[in-house]
């Protein structure tokens, strides 16, 4: 059946401006490829609405974190290279994690308004959510793998290709939080409190300020269970150190990966058609 | 007999009313040693209604009757409890549209959002602002954050831009009850040219005179149940005297 009919303008009544024709609906791809470009774009505007930079600070952001860090860890460890980068990889890689995990949280109590408009794929809102902190490590990775090759010899292509699939797992990681989180919170409004409890405790889970190594072996399994613990590990591993981990320990996070994906997807599937009702 | 587009069978609709709203985690834990009580308001019950390629159905009936929650559910914004909605054609929902933008953004940014939701490419968005604005009529305020518009301005602006993004079923909750008598008359000369263009309507109104001279039938709703179907006129009419009625208690 056919999505449109074309319309006559009609004379308006007597005082009114000219009715406006109607649009042709678009084909569902374009349809999609446009919302997310809207749903992006606004929601770097909302987030830099009245900035000095506006836009431009989301790229500045990153780098001049990135920069202030590299000057002030330079200071205090500057015999430490190997520590100092360590810890900037940790910090923005964790920043990535709990950013994105707290906007993906409430991701559909934000735009709550917008499911009440049509019926469209709200998962679209959930996932859009995490674009500027996803932008933010992007900007980080390019710096640091720029301030790497400045630096020195820098990572291989082969490493930074497996850094970047680092990122795309830790992003899947916080879709797959995300999708479970954010209809959950529609029921439990202080979801996103208690995960803030969460993230601070799971600051110091994640090797960020310490090295792994200082912690007993026996225990590092259940530092593993963290998942953001195996993607700054492993990051760490093929940035610094020049080690990709083992092919069984890619395949732990993929496993990480494809559990936490999967049981986002199902709590999200099993609430998802009511939302429109809790928002 | 013209094509089916939309058909309702049987549809029912259930709200949960708790005696205690519990809403956080805290709650939930706190209140597991002490039960409450769930009632259970059915909102719609057994609602059966076709629609035809040209259509303009009417649906009336006093607050709480359930006319918005059998709309959402037309429009698979409400999943049914029980029942089925079979859709055969494209519908826009043309529904609380006169809340919910994003405050902090401005006129164009929210048609852009709401154009997008509701379907439309960025091409086509981009091709009708200067429209859209000036059927909303507020092209002077085109950039200013919407958290600076009247109510009125931005109903008129999200009426705007769902004209804008009509399929082959409309759905229109209050439609003419928005902006002064100016915006009124646009917005019946907007829903007069879709008919005539063939276009199949929905209508929730409180207004007798809206649902005679717009709907060629017309249910009336007490307690989500269909208690009459008719012509628009006669559905009014019978609405006008319920509602008149000091003595008229929803059916159960």
């Amino acid at each position: 059946m056919s999505g449109h009919v074309a319309l006559d303008v009609q004379a308006p009544p007597q005082g009114a401006v000219a009715v406006a024709a109607a649009s042709p609906p678009a084909k569902p791809g374009a349809a999609l490829a446009g919302l997310v470009w809207t749903l992006v774009r606004t929601d770097f505007k909302a987030r830099y609405h009245g900035t000095l930079s506006g836009f431009a600070w989301a790229l500045l952001k990153p780098l001049t974190m990135f920069a202030v860090l590299v000057g002030v860890f330079s200071l205090i460890f500057g015999a430490e290279r190997t520590y100092k980068l360590d810890l900037i990889i940790g910090l923005f890689l964790w920043d990535f994690f709990a950013e994105g995990t707290k906007v993906g949280l409430t991701s559909l109590h934000a735009k709550g308004f917008l499911l009440a408009k049509a019926r469209f794929p709200s998962w679209i809102l959930v996932v859009t959510s995490i674009s500027n902190p996803l932008l933010t490590v992007v900007v980080f990775a390019i710096a640091l793998t720029a301030f790497l090759t400045v630096t020195s010899a820098g990572p291989s292509a082969g490493h930074l290709v497996l850094f970047a699939c680092y990122v795309v797992s830790l992003g899947a990681i916080v879709i797959g939080f995300s999708l479970a989180a954010s209809v959950l919170f529609l029921r439990f409004r202080d979801l996103n409190q208690v995960w803030d409890v969460v993230t601070q405790a799971g600051f110091f889970v994640a090797p960020i300020v310490y090295p792994v190594g200082v912690i007993p072996e026996r225990f590092h399994f259940y530092l593993y269970l963290w998942p953001p613990t195996a993607v700054i590990e492993f990051s760490r591993a093929v940035l610094i150190d020049g080690r990709p981990p083992t092919p069984l320990a890619h395949a732990y996070l993929a496993a990480m990966v494809a559990g936490v994906l999967a049981v986002g997807a199902l709590v999200y599937a099993s609430r998802a058609p009511r939302v429109a009702e809790y928002v | 007999m013209s094509t089916v587009l939309l058909e309702a069978v049987r549809i029912s609709k259930t709200f949960e009313i708790p005696s205690v709203r519990r809403e956080t985690v805290r709650e939930h834990f706190f209140g597991l040693l002490a039960p409450r009580q769930i009632d259970r308001l059915p909102v719609l019950q057994d609602v059966t209604l076709t629609l035809h390629q040209g259509d303009t159905l009417g649906v009336m009936g006093r607050n709480g009757s359930g006319k918005s929650t059998l709309l959402k559910v037309l429009c698979g914004i409400y999943p049914a409890d029980r029942g089925e909605v079979r859709v055969h054609a494209g519908i826009t929902p043309i529904l609380e549209l006169g809340v919910g933008w994003n405050p902090e953004l401005d006129a164009i940014d929210n048609i852009f959002l709401l154009g997008s939701v509701m379907g439309l490419s960025l091409a086509s968005i981009r091709a009708s602002l200067d429209d859209i604005l000036a059927f909303a009529e507020v092209e002077r305020f085109a950039r200013l954050p919407l958290k600076h518009y009247s109510s009125g301005m931005a109903s008129r602006l999200a009426y705007a831009v769902a004209f804008r993004a009509v399929r082959d079923v409309l759905v229109l909750d209050e439609i003419f009850a928005v902006g002064d008598a100016g915006f009124r008359l646009r917005c019946e000369a907007r829903y007069q040219e879709l008919h005539r263009a063939g276009h199949t309507m929905v209508i929730v109104s409180h207004d007798p005179r809206v649902i005679t001279t717009f709907c060629n039938r017309a249910i009336l709703l007490d307690s989500g149940r269909i208690t009459a179907e008719g012509a628009g006129s006669e559905i009014a009419e019978r609405y006008l005297a319920a509602a008149m009625d000091p003595d008229h208690r929803p059916v159960a």
